[in-house]
This record gives structure tokens, C-alpha cells and sequence, in this order.
């Protein structure tokens, strides 16, 4: 019997309750079943959970396509028909759910729209609320933030701004900011394909 | 609790992709599909074992089940209606295939496998012509430092076939190390196989359905389409397995198991798999040798055939004659013509006599390993490591693994003891008297001479223990080893069907064709003085026995050859058509693989062509007189509980003697040179 307690399928989904990227929620839940859960005793299963681990991060990191979550979709489908064990069949009921969520299509265009997939957004510094206080910029270690921080009494200071070349979507500028001026949004650069 | 895998002979109607079809209750769907001619998919699934359901391409849709189920794994049952190709699990099939094309090599152009890979076969039925998932790339390390097998993990497909079989055997060199897709198949610390006391077999080789074992030199050997399949039995040792080689251009490639799917006896030892080497190895005789001036020189069969006829015609009653007992009925048959009708001796005598007696093999009865469902073992050490009758040490583990019980009896505790439900160590005798005893104890009929004789015998608890499952046997058979087979064959007439292991693969045959002596026996003759002698096929021999003519006729230049005055190329059973009778009952075909080597002829050819010389004609035994002789029976009768017969060489020692020139005229030579691999 092992030594620490096995996580069942409904411990690993309550982890992911502060998650709001269904994406996220699925890569977690699968590196997860992976490490631990898995049987590993059926080909179905064992294999496809294996791709199903590579496709998610693809979509993850925005270089998947539409027929990646098709192929998402026939692994889960198979699962659920020809799993040896209940915890395949449980962990395809699982994944076919999340994979309802129209995010996932979102993601192949480069959006996250619970902005959680750091590849898929950038951090944005709003001008207006840009007190120049260079907090942001002693936090970042990427040397991504330029801007001149404002000494008091004197004028001609410009709002901050994210090279988001350099940016790595930390988030350790967004907790310091004392404004609130610093928030993720879309990638401006994406191009939105039409879907094939 | 395991039942044991007596067949049930209930036959019943089921309806697979709308055609009826008769089959046995019993029978897992994917037997019951083969009967319909249909092929459900399959990758781990092993005829003979229990389904796994691993692979998961043998779901079928039964009527009245929500789900599909494994078809390796689910009984048949009277009207069930099979579904093997719906659109559902066709795509699950699909999925599959696409999966494990993803993490295979693709390289069916070069691949040895080609031909015969399910892989590539279940690839081509689908269409997938290449993989709609990632590459994997494992790059593993092959294991290719031992002439026999190689292995190679980056084409293993993970289907497991080769852990359960080397485990069902009793070998258990294989396992897997990890698990999912990281998963390999490794030996224990993922050493080299001749470092895990791998013993060479092959039954991986055979269980793999793809390129991940394969026989060391198979890469330049040809493809499978090329290959001519015959099938014939390996004459090495006692165990006469049924083999299947593949000759391309009249020139044997390879040899693989031949028994059916399936069976326990499915196996071939290291052996029987890779000594064909022999058959052109230097110590092959190619041309008749005749000693002159004190040196074998070649010379013709002519006048080879004419000398040997000269000698034998001038020795007449006082010639004697020793045989193998590893020749086909055919060349026995003929040979006791050629002794009994022309050269007119009664000095004709097989090997036999070392290590049991021809009446044994003749009162040893028919019996099935595969429907036993209790099996006695009297006196043997059958072992794969030791390579002595190795495939009934396998079948043996096989059946106990499958259901059936072993009960062992004898001095020291074989190895196989290790998975006997009851194991009686101490003197033969002694026990078999306390095991009838308890059996009489137990009902079992027996006759006043019998009861007394184990009257005052003791009975133990585990000779009641051991009594108790033969007397609820359904099929028991009593395996013994050919010295104490007179003891043993008591128990039978109480309860269950005796047999004699010989040592070598035709002693039923040889003793039923008659090559028992009248005269001088065996051991008279090699002991003693001759006026000539013609040893005939492998005898253990080294030293000239003392005679003034010694004729060998034997396909390998052995020593005993070299002292010879005469030395005749027999060919070798690979180069032989005939039948034998095995250690079971049953006679088993032989047929010719490749052409004798050089100028080598049968046996039977010989002899023909040295009555010819002695100036009368006989023909080669037919096969009505061969099956003639075969009907003969003796029955088994009461008597007394004492060893009748001496050996004088141990088991492991004689199968080796006999195979020397096999052994060293092959690649097996490496297993002598080897350290730490398993040798004989």
C-alpha cells in the first residue's frame, strides 16, 4: 500500500478550484493523474493520457491548432469506451466536460479569456493610473518595466511602461503596484486567424 | 479458487457478425471467433492464458450489454450474438493503432518483423500510414552481447507477451520497469539476458508480435514472405518437441516452437532453437572414411558399403549391433531387418538399456498434459537450466499455473518442487509403497499380491494429503523417470495413466520396432568383447569398446568416430523424413527440411545398401509395418516394489554426451564459454 494517501480524481478537481482557465485546470488534472493515479495497465489510458499531457501544453503555450482538441476529443471519447479501470472512465468524464468549455477554441487564437495561460496575455500598465513609483520596476527581474521613477515637485514624467518582449508574465509587478494600474489583457500582437 | 482446465465437451450455438457457429462452452470469444473464421484484433492476448485486457483492441458489442467487453476475457454462453467490428470499436481500434504507430519506429521497409508484424498488419487495415499524434522517442539501448536473441525496446509495443510467458514457465526473466508509457520490459537490474539466467529458450522470440525480440543473426536472413515453412520434430532429448523451420534456398534460416498456440507443450529449448548450425558444421562427415594404414581416409559409398557388407556377412551371428535410440521408426525398423533377416545376429540393441528398459517405453501408456488436471513426478528433475528434458519441466509449470496440481516424489526435491502442492523427498521405494498404501486406503482397487506388499508400509500425512487429490483426479498422469518406472507403474493400476521419460526422443519407437536385444545387450557389448561392432546414430560413447571392427554411422565425427575402422555419414534428422513415437504415445512426423549434407544418406538408405552388399534385398520399413509395430501393447502388471534397473550416468550428463557435436558444431558453444550463463 503506498505511503502517503493517494489523491482520488475528486481531491485533484478541488485543486484546481482557484483555477479559472479550463486549460489549466485540465493540464493539472492530467499531470496529476499521470504522476499518481494512473494504472498505466491499458493502452487507451496510458497512452492517451500521455498525448493528451503534450497536446495541453501546446495549447497552453498558443502554439496548438483545431485539430489538436479534435485529437483531445478522440482520446477522451476512447477513454471513457475502452478504459480497463473506472479511473480511466472517471478521468475522461472529467476531461469531456472541461473540454465543453468554448475557452478551449479561444486558447488555439491565441486568447485565454480567464487571462491564466501566461502565453496568451500580456501585462499592461493603465497610463491613468501610473503614479511612477518604481515599485514595479524593483520587483522585475527581467528588466522588462521602462520608465522614469517621479521625484515629488517635479514635472514631465511619463507613465511607466511594459516592454512585452521581455515580460514573462510573472506577476510580481501586479502585486506591488500600490494603483492597481497593472492588469493582463489580450496579446495586442496575435493575429486573429479565422477558424479552418 | 482455480478450476483446472479440463475441457468441457458442452458444444453451443453463438452468432459472431451474423453467422452461426458451434463452439465449446468455455471458450473465451476470440477462440470462438477463430472457429468462425473471423480475427478479432489483438496485441497481449496469448492463446492458452487468461485475457489481460490491456491492449484493448478485442472489444466486441454482445447483444444486451450496455458496454463492450474484452473478448479475450469473456466466456461464451449459449446464444450470445457477437458484434467484432462496429463503427464504435472499429474507431477505438483506429485510436489505438494510431497511438502505438506514435511511439514505434517506422521502418517496416528494413524490419526483420515485416510480413508477420500484427502491427504493421492491424496499421494496414486501418489505412494509418503514419501517426496523427506526437513522435516519441525513446532511444533505448539494444541487448544483442549473446548470440541468440536480440532485444531492442524502442519497437516494443508494451503488450506484455513475453513477461507472462517467461513467468508462466517458471523462468521469470522479464518484467516490466515502470509504468504507462515509460514503461520497459527489463530483466532484473536491467542486465544483459545471460546475466539474468535467461536460458536462451526463445519463447519470448516466439510470443512477440512485433521486432522487439528477435533471433540475434535474423537481420540477414531474408524476409518472412520468403521463407518456406515445414514443420518436424526436434530428435535432441526425450521431450521430441515439435518444431517449425523456415528454409529459404534449400538453406534452414531459422527455427521456431511448433506445437499448436496454446498448448503447454508450446516450447523449444536453446537446443533444439539454434543448433541447426550443426548441420554444416566441420565436424560433419561428408564422405564415407575408411582406415587405411592406419589413417580414415575418404573414400566411395561403393566401396565403403562393400567393406562394412564383407565384415558383417563374415561375423554373422557373432556381429553386434548398438543404436541410438534418437532414429526415426523407419530407420529402426529397417535395422532390425537388416540384424534379424540378413546379418542373422541377435546382438542388436538400443541405448535404452542405460537408463531404462524397452519394455518400460512399450507399456507406457497415451496421455494429454493438456487435459491433466493432476500430475505425478516420480524421480525426475526435469530442469530448463540444466537443459534436461526442459520443455516437460516448462509444460509441467505451465499446467500448474493454468490449474493442475503437481505431486513430486523422490530423493531430493527437483527444482520444479518449488510449485508442487505436495513434495515426498526420501527413499523411491519406500514412498511409493506408503502412497499405494493410502491409495488402497482410500478405495482404490487392488489385488491380494499388491495389498500385501504394502501392508506393513508407513503412511504419512503427506502421503494421505497427496492420496487424497489423486483419488478426486479427473485425468492424473504419472510422469516417471525410466529406472523406476516398474515401481511407479503400481500406482497406476490403482488410479492414473504411467508414463517413462526416456532420455532420448524415439525410445518408445526404437523398443516397439524390436531393437531389443535377444542376445547380448547394450552394455554386453560395450563391455565386453565383439568380433565387430556398428554403432548406429549419437551413442555415448568416447572410447573404442573392445573389438576388432568398429563401424560408427553417425552424421558428426564424434571421438568414438575417430577410433572407428569405418565411418558411414548418416544424415541428420533434419535431413530425414520419418515418424517417431514420443515419451506421450504419439507418433509425430518428421519431415525432411534440407538436403543431407554432402554425400551423408539415411539410415535406412545404409542399411539397405549393405543388405545389398551382403547379397540380399530388403526394402525400407513402410508405413503400414511401421504402424504395425506401433499397435504393439504390453499392459502394465503388479511388481514388487524394488529398482530394476542401474544407471550409470546421470540425466544432464547423457543429453549433453549425446549432443556434444550439436553443442560444439554451433553457436551454443558461447553457453560453454560464457561465464555465468546458464549451461547444461
Amino acid at each position: 500500500m503506498t505511503e502517503q494517501k493517494e489523491r482520488s480524481t475528486g481531491d485533484i478537481i478541488h485543486e484546481t478550484e482557484n483555477m479559472s482557465c479550463p486549460v489549466q485546470k485540465a493540464a493539472h488534472y492530467i499531470d496529476a493523474f499521470l504522476k499518481e493515479l494512473m494504472c498505466g495497465k491499458c493502452f487507451p489510458c496510458a497512452l492517451g493520457t500521455h498525448e493528451a499531457a503534450i497536446i495541453l501544453r501546446d495549447i497552453i503555450s498558443g502554439n496548438a491548432a483545431n485539430p489538436d482538441i479534435d485529437a483531445l476529443r478522440r482520446i477522451t471519447d476512447a477513454m471513457l469506451m475502452a478504459s480497463r479501470c473506472k479511473k480511466g472512465r472517471d478521468s475522461a468524464h472529467i476531461m469531456t466536460e472541461l473540454l465543453n468549455d468554448p475557452a478551449f477554441i479561444e486558447h488555439v487564437r491565441g486568447r485565454c479569456p480567464a487571462r491564466e495561460c501566461t502565453s496568451c496575455i500580456e501585462y499592461r500598465i493603465d497610463p491613468d493610473k501610473c503614479i511612477m513609483c518604481g515599485d514595479c520596476q524593483t520587483v522585475c527581474s527581467y528588466h522588462a518595466i521602462v520608465g522614469e521613477k517621479k521625484v515629488p515637485y517635479l514635472s514631465g514624467y511619463l507613465p511607466f511602461e511594459i516592454a512585452s518582449k521581455r515580460c514573462t508574465r510573472c506577476g510580481e509587478c501586479l502585486k506591488v503596484c500600490p494603483n492597481d494600474a497593472i492588469s493582463a489583457g489580450e496579446r495586442k500582437d496575435i493575429m486573429v486567424i479565422s477558424d479552418s | 479458487m482455480r478450476q483446472p482446465e479440463v475441457t468441457m465437451s458442452n458444444t453451443i450455438t453463438v452468432t459472431i457478425d451474423g453467422k452461426d457457429v458451434q463452439v465449446t462452452e468455455g471458450m473465451n470469444i476470440i477462440d470462438a471467433s477463430e472457429k468462425a473464421g473471423v480475427h478479432i484484433p489483438n496485441l497481449c492476448y496469448l492463446k492458452g492464458m487468461k485475457g489481460i485486457g490491456a491492449c484493448r483492441l478485442c472489444l466486441v458489442e454482445v447483444e444486451g450489454l450496455k458496454a463492450p467487453v474484452i473478448a479475450c476475457n469473456t466466456k461464451v454462453k449459449e446464444g450470445m450474438i457477437i458484434r467484432t467490428k462496429t463503427e464504435k470499436i472499429q474507431e477505438v481500434r483506429r485510436f489505438v493503432i494510431d497511438l502505438l504507430l506514435s511511439m514505434h519506429p517506422l521502418d517496416c521497409m528494413t524490419c526483420t518483423k515485416a510480413g508477420i508484424c500484427n502491427l504493421q498488419q492491424y496499421a494496414y487495415d486501418f489505412g494509418l500510414k503514419e501517426s496523427s499524434f506526437s513522435r516519441k522517442k525513446f532511444g533505448y539501448p539494444t541487448d544483442e552481447a549473446n548470440p541468440f536473441m536480440k532485444r531492442d525496446p524502442d519497437y516494443c509495443v508494451l503488450c506484455g507477451r513475453c513477461v507472462r510467458v517467461c513467468r508462466e514457465q517458471g523462468t521469470h526473466v522479464l518484467d516490466f520497469m515502470g509504468r504507462g508509457i515509460g514503461s520497459k520490459v527489463v530483466t532484473a537490474g536491467d542486465r544483459p539476458l545471460q546475466e539474468s539466467g535467461c536460458t536462451f529458450c526463445g519463447s519470448c522470440v516466439d510470443a512477440c508480435p512485433v521486432n522487439a525480440l528477435v533471433e540475434s543473426d535474423r537481420r540477414h536472413r531474408g524476409r518472412e514472405w520468403e521463407y518456406e515453412k515445414i514443420g518436424s520434430v526436434c530428435l535432441l532429448c526425450g521431450n521430441s518437441c515439435n518444431i517449425l523451420a523456415s528454409t529459404k534456398d534449400g538453406r534452414i534460416e531459422k527455427i521456431n516452437a511448433g506445437a499448436e498456440a496454446g498448448s503447454a507443450e508450446r516450447y523449444i529449448c536453446a537446443y533444439g532453437r539454434f543448433g541447426f548450425d550443426a548441420l554444416d558444421a566441420h565436424s560433419r562427415v561428408a564422405a564415407p572414411l575408411k582406415r587405411i594404414n592406419g589413417e580414415l581416409r575418404v573414400t566411395t559409398w561403393e566401396d565403403a558399403l562393400e567393406t562394412v557388407a564383407n565384415r558383417l556377412k563374415l561375423a554373422g551371428r557373432e556381429a553386434g549391433i548398438i543404436s541410438s535410440a534418437g532414429i526415426t521408426n523407419e530407420d529402426a525398423f529397417t535395422l532390425r531387418k537388416l540384424a534379424r533377416d540378413v546379418v542373422k545376429t541377435k546382438n542388436v540393441d538400443s541405448t535404452v538399456g542405460l537408463y531404462g528398459d524397452g519394455d518400460f517405453f512399450i507399456s507406457s501408456e497415451k496421455a494429454d498434459i493438456d487435459r491433466s488436471d493432476i500430475i505425478v513426478l516420480i524421480g525426475l528433475n526435469p530442469s530448463q537450466w540444466e537443459r534436461t528434458l526442459p520443455a516437460l519441466d516448462a509444460a509441467l509449470r505451465r499446467r500448474v499455473s493454468r490449474g493442475a496440481k503437481l505431486i513430486v516424489i523422490g530423493e531430493s526435491e527437483p527444482r520444479i518442487g518449488e510449485v508442487a502442492t505436495v513434495s515426498l523427498k526420501g527413499d523411491v521405494m519406500s514412498l511409493l509403497r506408503s502412497l499405494a498404501k493410502s491409495l488402497i486406503e482410500k478405495g482404490m482397487k487392488a489385488d491380494g499380491k499388491f495389498r500385501a506388499s504394502v501392508e506393513n508400509a508407513e503412511v504419512t500425512e503427506d502421503t494421505v494429503k497427496a492420496a487424497a487429490i489423486i483419488a478426486e483426479a479427473v485425468e492424473p498422469i504419472i510422469i516417471s523417470a525410466p529406472h523406476l518406472f516398474a515401481a511407479s507403474a503400481n500406482l497406476a493400476l490403482l488410479k492414473g495413466k504411467i508414463i517413462a521419460v526416456p532420455l532420448e526422443s524415439n525410445a518408445k519407437g526404437v523398443s516397439l520396432m524390436g531393437l531389443i536385444s535377444d542376445g547380448k545387450s547394450y552394455g554386453d557389448m560395450v563391455n565386453g568383447k565383439t568380433a565387430l561392432l556398428y554403432a548406429i546414430g549419437d551413442v555415448p560413447l568416447r572410447q573404442r569398446p573392445d573389438t576388432d571392427f568398429l563401424i560408427v554411422q553417425n552424421a558428426h565425427l564424434t571421438p568414438l568416430a575417430k577410433q572407428a575402422d569405418v565411418v558411414l555419414p548418416s544424415a541428420a534428422f533434419l535431413e530425414a523424413t520419418g515418424t517417431i513415437v514420443d515419451y506421450l504415445g504419439r507418433m509425430k512426423h518428421l519431415h525432411k527440411v534440407v538436403e543431407p549434407y554432402a554425400k551423408s544418406m539415411s539410415h535406412r538408405d545404409i542399411f539397405v545398401g549393405i543388405a545389398r552388399g551382403i547379397g540380399s534385398v530388403i526394402s525400407k520399413a513402410s508405413e503400414a509395418e511401421v504402424r504395425k509395430a506401433c499397435r504393439a501393447k504390453m499392459k502394465i502388471r503388479f511388481s514388487p516394489f524394488g529398482q530394476d534397473v542401474s544407471v550409470n550416468m546421470s540425466p544432464e550428463e547423457f543429453i549433453q554426451t549425446i549432443n556434444e557435436s550439436v553443442i560444439r558444431g554451433s553457436r551454443l558453444q558461447w553457453l560453454e564459454e560464457t561465464e555465468g550463463a546458464v549451461t547444461a
